[in-house]
């Protein structure tokens, strides 16, 4: 089995950059490998730029030796090149998409005049389809047939006797994904019809969770937030009317809508906070990964306890994993990284960090995927507190007044704790213990993943 | 015990015979009688600092910052300690029981009773968490890995 995930437009990024991390810290089933597309014209958003730099991170230290008895790094990531994938190239308009001079004075050309404006044909798609899902819906229908490398991939490895699990994610209320979800999802199922017994495709429809207010632009195509509620009502009667496009389809969404702290049309600013919408997202393909490749097609609701406020325990699975995974991290960027840091300038002992003089003698801490995973433990806290300093929804996992100093300022012994509640004891002296006692493990683990792996193992409750 | 059978079998052989015969009312036996009583108060009393160590590491200090860790400076004081106690011991006691000592006797308790019954023990016994806070501990192999 391989899983396939699929990002479009913005909103998609976003999903994967949970995704991503949830896949890093062991919560897909089994050991299987993710291989992860995305689709977005605005090839410089910042969003994807962040997503980008995580996997980039992770293609580079999941290889460490961890152990093949830890749900640790045990999904492997795969990126599937052209990474991103645009449809529209570079400068180009509407009009240089659809080849619209060859067919100028045709009946063709008319019909096309008719249905899109000079505005929306006339516009530069660097920066994405703009709000605007008939615009991505044209250009993705054309380009997707002969531009993307995807269908022949997964054709390859269907055609060894492997059976694949293909999630999209995108929004239907702005422009690339609500253009892209139909349309990828209808184009993958004809590409792959002779193959139907061993494809499942799934895709999670993430309806409005945020808006925004457009500053000084007010002449240019751009998404509007106005048009959101609209627009998602005009896509959910389409899928109603196309019940058989996903084998299975998830719906998330917020009622409380989000104010995005800085307008952006696209590009590098457009730098969204993470969003617990995007979570949900990621645990839905989760959950689509998990279940049989011809599962009967369910319907849940599911919601959280308390109307504004959302915890651990609205967890739609198990949060064990998670928590641990999230004080791993944690821990590392707090306790250990600082350490690290202080050893390589010689400011600090090595007597003094007994788990640093057994674990990284002969560990060169300066190495790519000693570095790499640095940077990533960085990001993935500073995901998670973004997603618990929303603005207009309160969220409690963990307590972020705990990591507004970096190091960490340990002024409760309990930091562990604050992670999750009040399930754990943990303290940083018993961190500090439990990395000191007798380890065995397999000769291949080894070196920094060693580390690693005791550091995950001993931060379980 | 080890360490105070040690200081006693060296000392009394080592030099216990010329101290002895120099000493007022005194023959050898009656000396080695009495500086095994010398030898078990010096042990007894150094032995406080080992074990002194062991609770502190074990029970009383944590480690509430990534810098807190080590207290070597705890350490050293307790080898300072048990330094003190090695020499000030002999040098106080032996005039209440009546018998000489020399320079010898001084050395050999420095290095049993400080080198072997404190550093040495220390480095096999400290708790986890601060095993390699005695001087040298890194030298003698990776304890609990």
């Amino acid at each position: 089995m391989s899983y396939y995930f699929l990002s479009i437009g913005g909103t998609g990024a976003k999903v994967m950059e949970s995704l991503t991390h949830l896949c890093i810290a062991g919560l897909l089933p089994s050991n299987e490998r993710l291989y992860i597309a995305a689709i977005d014209p605005d090839v410089g958003n910042g969003n994807l730029e962040r997503t980008s730099t995580a996997l980039n991170n992770f293609a580079v230290f999941q290889n460490l030796s961890v152990g093949n008895d830890t749900s640790l790094f045990k999904n492997k990531i795969s990126i599937v090149r052209p990474f991103p994938w645009n449809p529209t190239g570079h400068d180009k308009t509407l009009d240089d998409l659809i080849e619209f001079y060859h067919h100028s004075r045709s009946p063709v050309g008319n019909l096309y005049e008719v249905l899109y404006t000079k505005k929306e044909r006339d516009t530069t798609l660097n920066e994405g389809f703009r709000g605007h899902p008939s615009i991505g819906a044209a250009v993705l229908a054309k380009k997707f047939e002969d531009g993307s490398r995807l269908t022949a991939q997964i054709e390859k490895v269907i055609s060894e006797g492997d059976a694949v699990k293909i999630f999209l994610a995108g929004s239907v209320f702005g422009g690339t994904g609500a253009a892209g979800l139909p349309t990828i999802a209808r184009l993958l199922k004809n590409n792959l019809a002779d193959y139907a017994d061993r494809v499942s495709i799934g895709g999670v429809l993430i309806l409005p969770y945020f808006s925004f207010t457009p500053t000084n632009k007010l002449d240019e195509l751009f998404a509007r937030s106005e048009n959101f509620l609209p627009n998602t009502k005009a896509a959910l009667k389409y899928y109603s009317e196309k019940e058989n496009l996903f084998d299975a389809t998830y719906f998330v969404g917020d009622t409380v809508m989000t104010p995005v702290s800085e307008f952006s049309v696209g590009s590098a600013n457009q730098r969204n906070e993470a969003h617990v919408v995007e979570l949900y997202a990621a645990l839905a393909a989760a959950d689509f990964y998990s279940r049989p490749l011809h599962a009967p097609k369910i319907f849940k609701y599911i919601c959280h306890h308390e109307r504004d406020k959302f915890s651990w325990s609205d967890f739609p699975a198990s949060a064990e994993r998670f928590v641990q995974f999230a004080r791993f991290i944690f821990a590392y960027v707090h306790l250990i990284k600082p350490v690290l840091l202080d050893l390589v300038s010689g400011s600090a002992k090595a007597y003094k960090y007994p788990w640093f003089v057994d674990f990284f003698d002969g560990v060169d801490i300066t190495a790519p995927d000693v570095v790499n995973f640095t940077f990533y433990a960085e990001a993935f806290a500073a995901w998670l507190k973004q997603i618990e300093t929303l603005n207009g929804r309160e969220v409690f996992l963990i307590d972020s007044a705990m990591f507004e100093a970096n190091p960490a300022k340990i002024v409760d012994k309990k930091l562990f704790a604050m992670l999750d509640g009040s399930k754990s004891n943990l303290t940083l002296h018993e961190i500090f213990y439990r990395l000191t006692e007798p380890f065995k493990a397999d000769s291949s683990v080894k070196g920094f993943g060693k580390f690693l792996r005791r550091l995950y193992d001993v931060c379980a409750v | 015990m080890a360490c105070a059978a040690a200081a006693y079998y060296l000392g009394s052989n080592v030099t216990g015979h010329a101290l002895a015969t120099a000493s007022d009312n005194m023959n050898y036996s009656r000396w080695q009688e009495k500086f095994f009583a010398l030898t078990r108060t010096t042990a007894l009393i150094n032995g406080l600092c080992a074990l002194l160590w062991f609770l502190a590491a074990r029970f009383f200090f944590t480690v509430d910052e990534a810098t807190g860790a080590g207290k070597r400076i705890i350490w050293a004081a307790l080898l300072m300690a048990s330094l003190a106690i090695s020499l000030g011991v002999p040098h106080l006691y032996a005039p209440m029981l009546g018998i000489k000592l020399n320079g010898i006797i001084f050395g050999l308790n420095a290095v049993i009773f400080t080198g072997l019954g404190y550093w040495f023990l220390t480095i096999f016994t400290t708790p986890l968490a601060f095993k390699y806070t005695p001087l040298g501990a890194q030298f003698f192999g990776r304890r609990g890995v």
